[in-house]
């Protein structure tokens, strides 16, 4: 069976620092894929080459068949619409639009927007009571929920998320992970950029860089279990 | 969706939007103002220039040449070609009928002048023409010219002649030398016919006319044997301001711009009109006042034209300043945007939207008060307010969008090419 990420000796430069150095690896249809590796380790910069908001400098990487190299602009746009869903450490809400607007705001941009399906995906995060709610009248968790609905609502091949617990406290971060958890049972591709061992050992497998190399692949005892 | 994140950024930062909007109506103020004065002032002016006397000169194409000395006509009245009265009629048929506001026929006549209860007889001009007389137009209507329209300016000590009465007005300078006044009676004798006139006023033109004795036409016919005739027409026509195209050959002009020369009331067209529809006629342009107001015209409109420009410019530099901060203020929103699938072109959208709403409200502010500008800049230079042209409001809004689209065109450009990842990090 084709992987749906495959990643051959890919290369990023920013003009003499190597972020990214050689890294291959492949992930199939529904893993759930932590990503780990100390600050400057080139996690954030591999998450950003993966879901098209940048260009590798050399290597291959493929997701569902699309080799984002050969992508132009217009593609890599539809690209990030179609099959990619973002969740970041900052949540990125729109400040001015409510829970439900942010959710439908992916939808304006991938196809057309559907009030009752927005909401649907607000309920699965368990936010049905505060789809008026704008992001300041939101907790940090509940934000983070918004972000996870948001980038659910297009149906994505990749959820991709940059540290989603970095900015929570210990009751947000767990609610955050019981949703990935979730979600990863309902059988979505997940790549977590993440410091947390925690979430690391939730995961299939641990791709570990370290100083843009990739260090090691592992798999978690639980998943092992 | 797309209007919900337009009408919400004018929620935000309302103060920055006015501060646009208000940089937007100035500028389209000053260009209503501009234009408003710039249409108005060419009708003006040439309707102030009209006043100055007439811009066209119509004589018998076959006419010998003048022999006039200390201007005084010394051919015999049968000498060269005269044209005929019955005709004048056409002239309100041509193209541009609605722009020749006022003709007046002449017919000069050498003639014997005695005052009542005087011997001596003194050799004079006598110049027959118009007042105020009612031409019937080919189409039935009746249309009222005379000096009256070509040279109203003229000033009469007491009043000027009636068309059909025995009464002529003497020029100024042979009033004083023949003793004439208003209310006194004068013989005139010419080829064997004559008249008793009685002079109604002491006209002063500063021309030849100070030397004659004006009288109405159809006297003046009578007296050369001439009747329903007349030697020269002056005609007072609304003209464009000549230009390089108009001063060219109509033979050598091509069907489309020889229809754009026709249809343009330059003096050369409006005279070859006149010539198409008296047959047997010279038309000249009297160039010394349409050269004048031709300069006049162009000046006054290229200055007008700078200060719009120069309007414009301000306010697309203020509309380009306020929305270069807005973009960087919302670069992490516009990053954002990019990231969920959202193309160059719909980021720019919901700028350009909130532009065009700004040039709306602008624009129509910008209209009013240009308009009360403009009526005050009327009245200080005509006298009356320019009439309301409400052409000019989608012309000033489409003026306006274009502003606010160029002003802001920079940061648009910005705000379609910020790069999300680097926005997503905070950098």
């Amino acid at each position: 069976m084709v992987p749906l990420v495959q990643v051959e000796k890919l290369e990023k430069r920013f003009g003499e620092v190597c972020a990214l150095d050689r890294v291959t690896f492949e992930v199939e249809a529904g893993e759930w894929i932590a990503i780990m590796g100390p600050s400057g380790s080139g996690k954030t910069t591999l998450i950003n080459i993966l879901g098209g908001l940048d260009h590798p400098s050399a290597g291959r990487v493929v997701v569902d068949g699309l080799e984002i190299g050969n992508l132009g602009e217009r593609e890599l746009t539809r690209y990030r619409a179609d099959k990619i869903g973002f969740v970041f450490q900052q949540f990125h809400l729109v400040p001015y639009l409510t829970a439900l607007e942010n959710v439908m705001l992916a939808q304006y941009f991938h196809s057309i927007t559907d009030e009752k399906e927005a909401a649907q995906a607000l309920g699965r995060v368990g936010l049905s009571d505060r789809l008026t709610h704008v992001p300041a009248e939101l907790s940090g968790g509940e934000q983070q929920r918004v972000a996870i609905a948001r980038a659910l609502i297009n149906q994505p091949k990749v959820i991709l998320a940059d540290e989603p617990t970095g900015n929570l406290d210990e009751a947000n971060e767990a609610v955050v992970l019981k949703l990935l958890r979730e979600l990863h049972d309902a059988g979505h591709t997940i790549l977590v950029v993440t410091h947390s061992q925690a979430i690391g050992n939730l995961a299939d497998r641990r791709v570990e860089l370290e100083h843009g190399r990739l260090a090691r692949i592992t798999v978690p005892s639980m998943a092992k279990e | 969706m797309f209007l919900r994140i337009v009408s919400d950024s004018f929620t935000r930062k309302p103060r920055r939007k006015v501060l646009t909007a208000a940089a937007l109506a100035l500028g389209m103020a000053v260009a209503t103002a501009t234009l408003e004065v710039a249409l108005d002032v060419g009708d003006r002016l040439a309707r102030e220039f009209r006043s100055l006397g007439a811009n066209l000169l119509v004589t018998p194409a076959s006419d010998t040449l003048p022999l006039e000395i200390g201007g005084v006509d010394y051919r015999p009245v049968d000498a060269g070609a005269y044209l005929p009265v019955s005709d004048l009629g056409k002239l309100k048929t041509i193209f541009w009928r609605n722009n020749v506001v006022g003709f007046a026929p002449f017919l000069d006549v050498p003639v014997s002048i005695s005052s009542s209860g005087s011997q001596e007889i003194s050799h004079e001009e006598m110049i027959g023409t118009w007042y105020s007389h009612s031409v019937t137009v080919p189409d039935g209507s009746a249309f009222t010219t005379g000096i009256s329209a070509t040279d109203p300016w003229w000033h009469v000590d007491g009043r000027w002649f009636s068309d059909a009465a025995e009464e002529g007005v003497a020029g100024a300078a042979l009033a004083q030398r023949l003793n004439l006044r208003a209310g006194s009676q004068i013989k005139i004798d010419a080829d064997g016919h004559s008249r008793t006139l009685t002079i109604t006023g002491i006209v002063s033109t500063g021309g030849r006319e100070d030397n004659s004795i004006l009288a109405p036409l159809e006297i003046a016919q009578e007296l050369a044997g001439r009747p329903g005739e007349y030697r020269r027409l002056l005609v007072s026509a609304l003209t464009k301001p000549a230009d390089s195209f108009s001063e060219r050959d109509p033979s050598t002009m091509t069907p489309v711009e020889y229809d754009r020369w026709y249809c343009s009331p330059y003096i050369s067209s409006i005279s070859h009109q006149i010539q198409q529809q008296l047959p047997g006629v010279e038309v000249r342009a009297i160039r010394q006042v349409a050269e004048g107001e031709g300069r006049i015209l162009t000046r006054v409109s290229g200055l007008m034209w700078i200060v719009t420009i120069a309007a414009l410019f301000a306010a697309a530099l203020a509309v380009g300043a306020t929305s270069a901060t807005t973009v960087l203020e919302r670069r992490s929103e516009i990053g954002l945007m990019k990231a969920l699938g959202a193309s160059r072109r719909a980021v720019s959208a919901f700028f350009v939207a909130e532009q065009l709403f700004l040039a709306l409200v602008g624009g129509v502010l910008g209209y009013a008060l240009g308009i009360v500008l403009a009526r005050e800049l009327g009245i200080g230079i005509f006298g009356t307010a320019p009439e309301l042209r409400w052409i000019l409001l989608p012309i000033v809004l489409v003026l306006a969008a274009v502003v606010a689209l160029l002003g802001s065109l920079l940061p648009l450009g910005r705000a379609s090419r910020v790069d999300p990842a680097p926005v997503l990090r905070g950098e």
